[in-house]
């Protein structure tokens, strides 16, 4: 038997233990932690510790950017966004002053240009077919969906094709980044950022009550956009740079096609001198590989510790279809767009960098399309 | 599907640690953002820089 049952006196429901994922989380979990501090790299076990307690929290808290993108397009609901909005200030506060004032930390900045806009809408297309964008494809992965894990395999095959178009589509052009403390300093850069998160919060409210929908953030999600938030201040605290998710997936997929043979090495992202390194060494090496192996575990833990792990059945074809799809549109989306919800949204406007809020309105359009070709796999609008 | 979770896990961390043990690792864990000249999360180039 893998599953035991244990009371929940508070509650009165039985809470059961999926002891065999719950075990193999943990000891995954452990040894790659080992692995890291056998190298004498506690940051990068801080990295890992950091993304589990973000896969824990996410399954937990149900945390969705997806479906809070879509419940505001659908119904006008804004609730899930202002939790997305509370992450994203909570993590400014740290990421604004401390990237300005120390030289050892940097925020999540991207050129403004076609490549952006062009990425954030094809991601947001394919983050409403797959239901799930970088860390809801993570964390549901790590909860037990075979369906999402069908996203993450095309999601990492997209993201290689997204390298090898990426230089091309650079040279449509654009402008450096633009960030709110290269021009107001360290705190009116983070009053700016601050600023605008509060007026985007206005604006969504305001969208609500025209529509009569509800935008007060459920408890769960308010608890759970502070520990998020709070989370994503260790990992930058941690890592160097705001939590990202995407480069990971370029990564395992660019190494994986290179033990199949093909050579990477001559295309010219992988010729940039980060993801050059990133193919050249393991991907332990890599910030973003280590929160997202820490959060499909912590996701995993957090799943097995409450009910048997992975024990539905697959999803008809036309969602597998629809899964796919979505992945290989998010994961060529994130290279072009500079990243998916949480690099590009949460870590560039958290950063008070103009390419985050950017990215956002080049998303809305995008869910709007990818909300309308859900009903095509079956899947419903709302 | 659990029995392909469980290949998956397994492999999956196999396929990392058989990586990590064969791949050169110059220190700390970096992003392409920590590279001179880059101006993404990948790594990618300023626009002005080209």
């Amino acid at each position: 038997m893998t599953t035991a049952t244990l009371a929940a006196p508070d509650q009165g429901a039985a809470v059961r233990i999926d002891r065999l994922f719950l075990g193999l989380a943990l000891a995954s979990a452990s040894i790659l932690i080992a692995v890291v501090l056998l190298d004498h790299q506690p940051a990068s076990a801080a990295l890992i510790v950091g993304g589990f307690g973000l896969g824990v929290a996410f399954l937990k808290a149900e945390f969705s950017y997806t479906a809070s993108w879509r419940r505001f397009l659908t119904r006008g609901e804004a609730g899930g966004l202002l939790g997305g909005l509370i992450v994203i200030a909570i993590c400014a506060c740290v990421v604004v002053p401390v990237a300005a004032l120390s030289p050892k930390y940097g925020g999540a900045i991207a050129p403004l240009g076609p490549s952006l806009i062009i990425g954030a809408f094809v991601f947001a297309v394919g983050m409403q077919l797959a239901n799930g964008c970088g860390s809801g494809t993570l964390y549901t992965v790590g909860g037990g969906s075979g369906r999402m894990l069908v996203a993450l395999l095309f999601f990492v095959i997209g993201s290689v094709l997204g390298s090898l178009s990426l230089p091309a589509f650079l040279t449509l052009g654009g402008i450096d980044p633009v960030l709110a403390s290269d021009y107001l300093g360290a705190w009116g850069g983070l009053a700016l950022t601050l600023g605008s998160i509060a007026t985007a919060g206005a604006c969504v409210i305001a969208v609500a009550r025209k529509r009569g929908a509800n935008f007060m953030p459920s408890r769960r999600y308010i608890i759970g956009g502070v520990i998020i938030g709070l989370l994503c201040v260790a990992v930058f605290a941690a890592g160097g740079h705001p939590w990202s998710v995407t480069f990971a997936f370029t990564v395992w997929g660019a190494r994986a096609a290179t033990a199949l043979g093909f050579d990477l090495s001559h295309a010219a992202f992988w010729q940039w001198p980060g993801p050059k390194r990133a193919l050249a060494e393991s991907v332990l090496s890599d910030t973003s590989s280590l929160t997202d192996l820490g959060m499909l575990f912590g996701a995993m833990a957090a799943a097995a510790a409450s009910k048997p792990f992975a024990t539905g059945p697959w999803p008809p074809l036309k969602s597998l279809a629809a899964a796919a799809i979505g992945g290989l549109l998010m994961g060529w989306g994130a290279r072009l767009g500079f990243g998916c919800n949480i690099g590009a949204f949460v870590g560039g406007v958290a950063s008070g960098s103009l390419h985050g809020w950017l990215w956002f309105l080049a998303a809305l359009p995008g869910c709007v399309v990818g909300i309308r070709l859900r009903p095509l796999f079956g899947l419903s609008r709302e | 599907m659990r029995t392909v979770y469980i290949a998956v896990v397994v492999l999956g961390v196999a396929a990392i640690l058989a990586d990590h043990l064969s791949s050169p690792s110059t220190g700390r864990a970096l992003s392409p953002e920590d590279f001179a000249g880059a101006c993404a999360p990948c790594g990618a180039p300023c626009p002005s820089k080209k």
